[in-house]
């Protein structure tokens, strides 16, 4: 293997389809129309010098290194900002270009150290290059000019250093930050000689706008901004290209190695989810694969009041086989099941649900997708027919108005964010409909057009009154609606959402927003051009959350707003393969590709390839387990790379259930908040030790591929198959892309999927196969997958969790750019620099009622339970709604969530729980034990 | 910032914010009510602009004109472009510095009085010339520029 | 009677409710009936109807009480 070096091309490439012919060097080259000079010198493979210009970015034209000389035209223009014109020739190499780079070379490094061989970047550094390039031979104006040379050193970030004495000011940092990044965090302070970079107010990063995206560290051509792990390993020797495993967006990285050690994840350019951009998690919060506390030896235990013993990989999981062939003995084969993992390949998962329905003969099987988009699976299949969202990433660029409800994209999805940001600064309009005044309502840059701050629980209320205006005004697509949906439910839904109690008015008192807001929107909707909703959690944790994602495919489809680039309905995953997790047939009634348990011919057909009858009934869901748990009738569970106790709603319910289970077996990397309860722990390994996929949300199949060897021995996949043979299950798969071939053959979506086709195409969106052998961008372009759209009624229906004198105030939760989730992974990172704690949000007006000053310790009750943490005091949060963050364990703010959930999928409300919140001065009682229980519970006896 | 203070710059911002290229006017009349552009107020212009803390600074930081610091009680800004040197306004600057006991370009150590260099102030018939708080002062020898030394000092 | 067993009830009432508002009141109990089958456990479904035999699912709406009979 060796490191993989994109080419960088100068300028950006253009989108224009006519051509261009010109002469470069007595070369006739034939670009696209408003390419650059540089671009086409590139494509030729003539690279002209430079150093203010990369291909992320515009050009700048302020270094004068890439001068050239054009027939007939008087001077020298820079390459980088002249276009190409039809019969232009040009000289990219003469002896007056070659003396004017000189010049501009000597200028540059009589201000520039002269400590190549101990420079970080040695080797890896644009404008040693460029030195070499242009025959730098002497430096006529010395060193001991007034210089930068002892400017001081900025090591605040912990993920990157800037060195000021090595900056040659080109701007490429600056200009990555604004039009990449969209932060808009650095600037040049002063002018002139003076001139520096200057984060914020000339303040150190880690102090400033600084989101610590990466993406200034990757355009700085010279070692000023620096990878820390650079710094202290070196330059990396070999790389392989592989997908960030945090989040639904799917950023490809290449990750650069020395050895076995990971040196950096660097953006793939060629990411056609990220375009070589990146978040702080994915590039650099993966230290937690060699944290010190990642448990790397099975373990197992008696009871959960003993501490663990280590054993070895054999005897771990023949202890487990045999417990769970003694409970199905005992308490009947359904009596045990399990949890796949959003965080695992779709090998994995698929694999995990084949153990569980071929050799568990049961469908016992979930996904921690069902605490976030199963309604979302369920409400775009009963719409559309298909449990995905509708367009790709890119499709965002022919956005005129944007919708994001229920998603804070800046901090949950920062990549797809930063691609947003661009389209909005561009002059895309955007609506919000949140209860939080999340950044994308105002930032730098950004300002919503439109931001309904609703009541929690009230989504379907908001969306029946955007519909009844666009209903009742006259703004149905009505051609669409003909040609596309069916007209029967079509009617009975316009005549539902057209009733006076639907109108904007009637639901003002529920929502809370005022009906002349409400009513601009569903104008700007339905009439501003493309229109493309946005939506995450806020949307589907919810009692009515599948209602809220069939309410939002009607407005959709009653304003044609699906089926070509710029519209569409598109749910932001929350994890990076929850997507592919749901398409594996992680659910209890679904096999791969969603087809139904009871559907025979599918049934049959995976019967026959596993050489087992499969059971017709769906089987137990995670609620459902647990409850059955508590009922006694349920007693082993085999969960990978899931926390449940700390994820799931109502933690309590969720340890009692777990604590009346015989065996609870635990794969993961570190002992979680759930293995406190367990009685098997099986190591996991990290997606930078195994091969696989993973699936993002805009159902793109991407390689993950293996650069170290597993430390605790095993890929995920590994484990499972071995915990198959001990139970009797025959399965001998050599490698991960054999799974994939398994999938390819059972899953009509997946039929032209193969790890050969993804190494050819990079990427492939399902469905894949012989229709689409490229796989499908944009669905539902012709017609619905299901044939004709359909339209439901979308009744609001209150959530049960209501306010009232002993809990007044709702709360709501949500995530932060910085930590992930529960936050295994990146509380072991540096990532704690920026959230150290979880925070309650509340209003000044009720912080002020309740003698509540930013920085206090609060208690926080509902009914379901009470815990305490500190107050922080913003009008972020409108009166009555309080908010924070689960990243934290000590917290567990999923101790105050209820066990209400979406009517059709069980899927958790998380977003609204009536809370009240009081003065307090500590973690309350239960937080002490608990974290007593918890160390004491992840002892490990001393092996001998 | 104390609370008038915020009420003058909130003021400000008000009147301005909407127009467009607000920044530039709005950073002359925070400059003119406060003497200079305070720290502090940096990021409440940015937010009412809609701009990062740092866009504020590149700005505030280009023009020489911008002051990030109070300014010293009095200021003397001598020209020093080439009609003025002809007129020997080294020699002037060589006594005001003495004079005064600060140097061109930095102010004294109460912070009270300062020497600035400035160039042409279109009195070039008439330098060595220079600006005392704003105000142009020109033959800048002999006697003038002994009463300006001793009324700087006063 | 359990808290998990309540459960059930909620659930039933809630997927009885959202059908309900579809509008053809003859079709919700049927529509709720198959969306149970489709989605709950065996195990579910068979401890909704003991309740029911047992007189404890009082709080079960018509249509949800019309669509558990279905599913005998
Ligand atoms: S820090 Fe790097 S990218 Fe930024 S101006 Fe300096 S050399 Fe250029
Ligand atoms: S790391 Fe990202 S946010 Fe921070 S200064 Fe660099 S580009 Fe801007
Ligand atoms: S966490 Fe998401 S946005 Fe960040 S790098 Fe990973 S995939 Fe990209
Ligand atoms: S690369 Fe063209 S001017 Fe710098």
């Amino acid at each position: 293997m060796s490191l993989i070096t994109e080419k960088d091309f100068g300028t950006p490439a253009s989108v224009a389809t006519e051509t261009v012919t010109l002469t470069i060097d007595g070369q006739a080259v034939t670009v696209p129309a408003g390419a650059s000079i540089m671009r086409a010198a590139g494509q030729m493979g003539t690279q002209i010098p430079k150093l203010c210009a990369t291909d992320m970015l515009d050009a700048f034209g302020s270094c004068r290194l890439c001068l050239v000389e054009i027939e007939g035209r008087a001077g020298t223009p820079a390459s980088c900002t002249t276009p190409v014109a039809n019969g232009m020739v040009v000289a990219t190499q003469t002896p007056k270009l070659a003396k004017l780079r000189k010049g501009v070379m000597e200028l540059y490094i009589s201000d520039h150290p002269l400590d190549c061989l101990t420079c970080a970047a040695n080797g890896d550094c644009e404008l040693q290059d460029m030195a070499g390039a242009v025959g730098l031979r002497e430096v006529r104006y010395g060193y001991q000019g007034h210089n930068h040379l002892n400017a001081a050193t900025d090591a605040s970030n912990p993920y990157f250093t800037y060195d000021p004495a090595k900056c040659i000011v080109c701007s490429r940092c600056v200009r990555a930050c604004e039009d990449v990044q969209g932060t808009f965090a650095l600037t040049i302070a002063g002018r002139g000689f003076g001139s520096r970079v200057s984060p914020g107010q000339s303040e150190l990063f880690l102090g400033s706008e600084c989101v610590s995206c990466g993406a200034c560290v990757q355009a700085c051509p010279t070692a000023t901004l620096t990878e820390t792990k650079v710094i202290e390993i070196g330059q990396p020797e070999h790389s392989a290209i592989t997908t960030c495993a945090y989040c639904g967006v799917g950023c490809t990285f290449k990750a650069e190695m020395r050895g076995e050690e990971l040196v950096r994840m660097v953006p793939y350019k060629d990411g056609k989810a990220n375009r070589g951009h990146s978040c702080v998690k994915g590039r650099f919060a993966w230290g937690y694969a060699t944290h010190r506390e990642r448990v790397l030896e099975p373990m197992i235990r008696a009871s959960t009041d003993d501490p663990w013993t280590v054993v070895s990989w054999d005897e771990a999981i023949s202890h487990t086989a045999s417990e769970f062939r003694r409970i199905q003995a005992k308490y009947g084969k359904d009596s045990v099941g399990g949890i796949t993992s959003s965080r695992c390949t779709n090998e994995e998962t698929f694999l995990v649900q084949k153990l569980i329905r071929a050799a568990f003969h049961n469908n016992n099987v979930d996904t921690c997708a069902r605490v976030c988009h199963s309604p979302t699976g369920y409400g775009l299949k009963t719409t559309f027919g298909a449990s995905a969202g509708t367009q790709d990433f890119d499709s965002v660029e022919h956005c005129d108005v944007m919708l994001v409800m229920g998603a804070n994209p800046t901090d949950a999805h920062p990549v797809f964010a930063s691609r947003m940001k661009k389209r909005l600064r561009q002059g895309a309009k955007l609506i919000v409909i949140d209860p939080r005044r999340i950044d994308l309502v105002r930032s730098a840059h950004i300002r919503a057009d439109h931001h309904l701050a609703l009541k929690p629980g009230t989504n379907v209320a908001m969306l029946d009154a955007i519909a009844h205006v666009i209903v009742t005004e006259g703004l149905v697509n009505e051609t669409y609606v003909r040609e596309r949906c069916d007209l029967e439910d079509f009617q009975h839904w316009a005549a539902f959402v057209a009733r006076p109690e639907n109108s904007p008015e009637a639901l003002e008192a529920v929502t809370g927003v005022a009906a002349q807001s409400v009513r601009a929107a569903a104008r700007l909707y339905a009439t501003g051009g493309n229109a493309a909703i946005y939506y995450g959690l806020g949307v589907t944790e919810h009692s009515q959350g599948s209602t809220t994602v069939m309410a939002i495919a009607n407005l959709a489809m009653a304003t044609g707003n699906i089926g070509r680039p710029g519209v569409g309905v598109n749910p932001l995953r929350g994890q990076n393969n929850v997507q592919g997790a749901c398409d594996m047939g992680s659910f209890p009634h679904e096999l791969s590709g969603y087809r139904h348990i009871s559907d025979e011919g599918a049934r049959n057909l995976f019967g026959a390839d596993w050489g087992v009858t499969l059971d017709a009934d769906p089987g137990l869901r995670i609620p459902n387990m647990l409850d059955a748990a508590i009922e006694g009738e349920f007693k082993g569970i085999y969960i990978q790379g899931e926390d449940i106790l700390q994820s799931d709603p109502n933690t309590k319910h969720v340890a009692a259930g777990l604590a009346a289970m015989e065996c609870v077996v635990v794969q993961d990397l570190f002992l979680n908040e759930t293995a406190n309860l367990a009685h098997v722990f099986l190591p996991g390994s990290t997606f930078l030790e195994k091969d696989g996929t993973f699936t993002n949300a805009e159902r793109r199949i991407q390689r993950v591929r293996r650069v170290m060897s597993p430390r605790n021995g095993y890929a995920d996949w590994e484990v499972t198959q071995m915990l198959a043979r001990a139970l009797g299950y025959p399965m001998d798969y050599q490698h991960p892309s054999q799974i994939m071939d398994e999938i390819a053959r059972l899953t009509p979506s997946f039929a032209g999927v193969s790890y050969d086709r993804l190494d050819a195409l990079g990427s492939i969106q399902w469905p894949c196969n012989e229709t689409a052998p490229e796989g499908t961008p944009l669905m539902h372009m012709e017609r619905f997958v299901r044939g004709l759209g359909r339209f439901v009624v979308t009744e609001y229906v209150p959530t049960d969790e209501k306010v009232g004198p002993r809990f007044p105030l709702l709360l709501t939760t949500g995530r932060i750019l910085s930590q992930y989730n529960v936050g295994a992974q990146t509380r072991r990172t540096e990532n704690a620099a920026w959230h150290e704690e979880d925070l309650l949000e509340i209003h000044p007006h009720d912080a002020e009622e309740r003698g509540v000053k930013s920085g206090d310790w609060v208690k926080l009750a509902s009914r379901a339970g009470e815990t305490a943490l500190r107050a922080k005091i913003t009008d972020r949060v409108a009166p009555g709604v309080v908010y924070t963050t689960f990243h934290h364990p000590l917290t567990q703010a999923n101790v105050i969530t209820t066990d209400f959930s979406d009517w059709a999928t069980n899927c958790p409300e998380y977003k609204v729980t009536a809370v009240q919140v009081s003065r307090g001065n500590g973690p309350v009682d239960w937080q002490i034990s608990y974290a007593e229980k918890a160390s004491r519970s992840r002892r490990i006896e001393a092996t001998s | 910032m104390r609370d008038e203070e915020i009420a003058t710059l909130q003021a400000i911002l008000a009147d301005q914010a909407a127009r467009p290229g607000a920044l530039l006017p709005i950073l002359h009349q925070v400059q003119h009510a406060f003497g200079f552009i305070p720290k502090d107020a940096v990021p409440q212009i940015a937010l009412a602009l809609n701009l990062t803390r740092a866009e504020v600074h590149g700005v505030v930081t280009f023009y020489a004109d911008f002051r990030q610091t109070p300014p010293a009680r009095k200021v003397i800004k001598l020209c020093r472009a080439e009609a003025c040197q002809a007129r020997d306004s080294d020699a002037t600057a060589a006594r005001l510095e003495q004079g005064l006991g600060v140097t061109l370009g930095a102010a004294s150590a109460d912070g009270s009085l300062a020497l600035e260099p400035i160039y042409c102030l279109g009195l070039c018939a008439s330098g060595p010339a220079a600006l005392v708080n704003e105000t142009p002062v020109a033959r800048l020898t002999g006697e003038r520029l002994e009463r300006l030394i001793a009324e700087a000092l006063a | 009677m359990s808290q998990t067993r309540e459960t059930l009830i909620t659930m039933a009432n809630q997927i009885a409710t959202f059908f309900q508002s579809q509008g053809a009141p003859d079709l919700a109990a049927r529509d709720t009936a198959q969306h149970i089958k489709d989605f709950w456990a065996p195990r579910m479904r068979r401890d909704l109807l003991d309740m029911i035999a047992a007189g404890e699912a009082q709080r079960l709406s018509p249509i949800a009480s019309d669509a558990m009979h279905r599913l005998k």
